[in-house]
């Protein structure tokens, strides 16, 4: 199998890295970086739970290959906040009861910190737009549009 | 996924000369939300993919003797946020803003859904109506198609396997026209269209006359088709009365030869795409010349 040397800067960390072709960004970040909170739900561009910011714009990482992201610039749910620092959208999550299982989350939540770079105050519509990519088994989407409503409080 | 050897072009003549080197066993992967899904699949039997992804020259839009070009690796958000389509290309832009989800937006080209071909393709009816042309170059030199040349049945195109889409250019829209992009899917979003209508009409000198029509129809037949029939009628009718729309839209039905699967039966299409028509025209009509 032929492989490729790509950089990639993820999370505002460079890397090097020796992949195979016919793999896709999702796996290098989930089985090489090791950053697990990505995750790969259809594995075809329908659930949104391998969503990430790919030079600044949220893309589905199960549809990018591997050599496709040499010098992108990529933010992953790990990259926005942490246990200490939570980011105003992962707050805002947790304080609405916007999360059961919690298998969407990650996904959700890149969608939305898009959304709200592009649109700082959307409508409930516009929400519902912005995360027409992230699919969700169990809240019901609505505490989750209620979170981001609620983050996008504070960027008043 | 399938296995493959990779290879990147950095410009058109790179491209070209990858594609003269493996001719008949190389794939082109622009964005990859169609080719990757393929890929995974083991659907393509291609051994060589060819990333031209980052052809600088292939990407961008610009208006040029009242034409205005949209390259192919210009994504669907890329068509959305930009004036000059918002201005000179009403329909596409339409029907841009129904493609998939933010994130397939993002990355999914103008391109990659043209040479993808499927019947559903939302741009693809949208070209039909705003009347664009295909430039497809390869080797041995380049050539200038019509949008309704380009299809030959389901994923199915002219393109030679040693030939490239670089560029998609259609006229500015001007003053006098006007149009619309209409869709129904199973879901809003992520659902490729069950059917989508798309229609540009010219206004005439007198009241309630158009002197243009183009009328395109996407996943009713194995590729794209134009309504001819309802063209005809929009010309030589006078558009006077929300009844009279209703019978135009009516002689769709001729038009529309659904295919029959899994989606949606094909009475439920030939139907839906006489109510979006009939739907969208009448909207037209409200907002623009009506009393
Ligand atoms: C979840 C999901 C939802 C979707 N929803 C929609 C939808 O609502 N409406 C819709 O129309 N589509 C939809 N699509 C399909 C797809 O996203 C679009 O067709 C997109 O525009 C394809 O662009 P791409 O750059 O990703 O193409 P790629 O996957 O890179 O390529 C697609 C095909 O085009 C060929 N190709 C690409 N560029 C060129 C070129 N310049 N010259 C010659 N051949 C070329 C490739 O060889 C390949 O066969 C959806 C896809 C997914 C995964
Ligand atoms: S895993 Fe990528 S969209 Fe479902
Ligand atoms: S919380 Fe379980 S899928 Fe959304």
């Amino acid at each position: 199998m032929q492989e490729m040397e790509i950089n990639l800067t993820v999370n505002k960390k460079k890397y090097t890295l020796k992949v195979p072709v016919n793999i896709t960004l999702l796996d290098v970040i989930r089985e090489r970086l090791h950053l697990t909170g990505t995750k790969e739900g259809c594995g075809k561009g329908e659930c949104g739970a391998c969503t990430i910011l790919f030079n600044g714009r949220s893309a589905n990482s199960c549809l990018i290959l591997a050599p496709q992201a040499d010098g992108a610039e990529i933010t992953t749910i790990e990259g926005i906040g942490s246990v200490e620092h939570l980011h105003p959208l992962q707050k805002a999550f947790v304080e609405e009861g916007a999360i059961q299982c919690g298998f969407c989350t990650p996904g959700m939540i890149m969608s939305s910190l898009y959304l709200l770079k592009e649109n700082p105050h959307p409508t409930e519509e516009e929400i519902r737009e912005g995360l027409s990519g992230n699919l969700c088994r169990c809240t019901g989407y609505a505490k989750i549009i209620k979170a981001v409503e609620k983050a996008s409080k504070e960027n008043d | 996924m399938n296995k493959f050897d990779y290879y990147r072009a950095n410009t058109i003549e790179e491209a070209i000369q990858y594609l003269d080197e493996f001719d008949k066993d190389i794939k082109i992967i622009a964005a990859g939300t169609d080719l990757v899904v393929r890929l995974k699949q083991n659907m393509v039997k291609e051994k060589h993919i060819l990333d031209i992804s980052r052809i600088r020259e292939l990407k961008g839009i610009y208006r040029e003797d009242g034409k205005i070009h949209i390259l192919p690796l210009t994504t669907h958000s890329e068509i959305l946020e930009s004036e000059e389509v918002k201005k000179y290309a009403t329909v596409l832009r339409e029907a841009c803003s129904t493609i998939g989800s933010p994130q397939i937006r993002n990355r999914g080209t103008l391109g990659g859904n043209v040479a993808n071909a499927s019947p559903a393709g939302d741009s693809i009816s949208a070209l039909f109506a705003e009347e664009a042309k295909l430039k497809l170059l390869s080797s041995e030199g380049e050539r200038v198609i019509s949008i309704e040349d380009f299809f030959t049945g389901p994923g199915k195109t002219v393109l030679k396997t040693n030939e490239m889409l670089v560029d998609i250019f259609m006229p500015e829209m001007t003053e006098k026209e006007i149009g619309f992009f209409k869709k129904l899917g199973q879901r809003n979003a992520l659902a490729i269209a069950v059917v989508n209508v798309s229609v540009k009409l010219g206004r005439g000198e007198e009241k309630n006359k158009m002197d243009k029509a183009v009328v395109a129809f996407g996943a009713v037949a194995p590729t794209v088709v134009r309504g001819e029939r309802v063209e005809k009628a929009l010309i030589s009718e006078s558009l006077d009365s929300p009844e009279k729309l209703r019978y135009i839209a009516q002689l769709a039905w001729r038009e529309v030869s659904p295919i029959s699967d899994v989606r949606a039966s094909l009475k439920y299409r030939q139907d839906m795409s006489i109510n979006l028509l009939y739907e969208g025209l009448l909207e037209l009509y409200k907002n623009n010349w009506k009393g």
